[in-house]
């Protein structure tokens, strides 16, 4: 994924393209614990939270999104695991 | 005494009536007002599910209160959030170093018009109040 597309590459993916941190690209967009509903895009199902090379955060705010995300699980907004989900 | 800004976020009891959830948000602005502090921002929140059950509770009520307080008036609220039987989780978090009321309802009053307002009114920096 992260190397640059030269020729050899070509025959295999071509619809890789570089994602790009959300939260960079979009300034406006806080990160804050009680947004439950955007947090969850960068968890599993499992509850588990997602690594960057998956969601294309940058390291800044992938430290960030841990915290955010570890203090959501605190407060019961975001699941620990899904193994105590409701029904 | 200088002021910060915090944000104390509690989860309460899902069988408390409007009052009862009155009555303890009251306590909680009393208590910042007599520090000499200044409360922003009150958002209590409509009965939510919980994503997992706390003592035995699948719903609750979630309230926000941001406010502008001296240091030493935490260890009160902190104190009164523990005592009260229908708190059932609690999180304080500084949002900010400094509390300029002013400030505040600037930043407030420029992203209002925007989708995002509400809770993007606050500076990015915030760490753990406790």
């Amino acid at each position: 994924m992260q190397q640059p597309r030269i020729a050899r590459h070509r025959r295999r993916r071509i619809y890789v393209h570089r994602k790009v941190c959300r939260f960079c690209a979009d300034k406006t967009m806080a990160m804050d614990y009680k947004d439950a509903r955007t947090l969850r895009h960068f968890t599993t199902e499992r509850g588990k939270i997602l690594p960057r090379r998956i969601t294309g955060t940058c390291a800044k705010h992938q430290r960030k999104l841990t915290s955010v995300i570890k203090k959501a699980r605190i407060m019961a907004l975001l699941p620990f695991t899904s193994g105590h989900a409701q029904e | 005494m200088e002021l910060r800004y915090y944000d104390t976020f509690y989860l309460l009891h899902p069988d408390l009536n409007d009052e009862e959830r009155q009555a303890i948000s009251e306590k909680l602005q009393n208590i910042v007002v007599e520090s000499g502090g200044q409360v922003v921002k009150i958002d209590p929140w409509p009965l939510k599910k919980l994503a997992y059950k706390v003592q035995k509770q699948s719903h609750g009520y979630y309230v926000t209160m941001e406010y502008g307080a001296p240091s030493d008036a935490l260890e009160e609220i902190t104190r009164n959030l523990r005592l009260d039987e229908n708190v059932m989780k609690f999180l304080t978090t500084k949002l900010s170093d400094a509390f300029d009321p002013a400030l505040i309802a600037e930043s407030r009053e420029a992203s209002s018009p925007e989708e995002t307002a509400g809770e993007a009114a606050a500076p990015a920096e915030s760490g753990e109040g406790e």
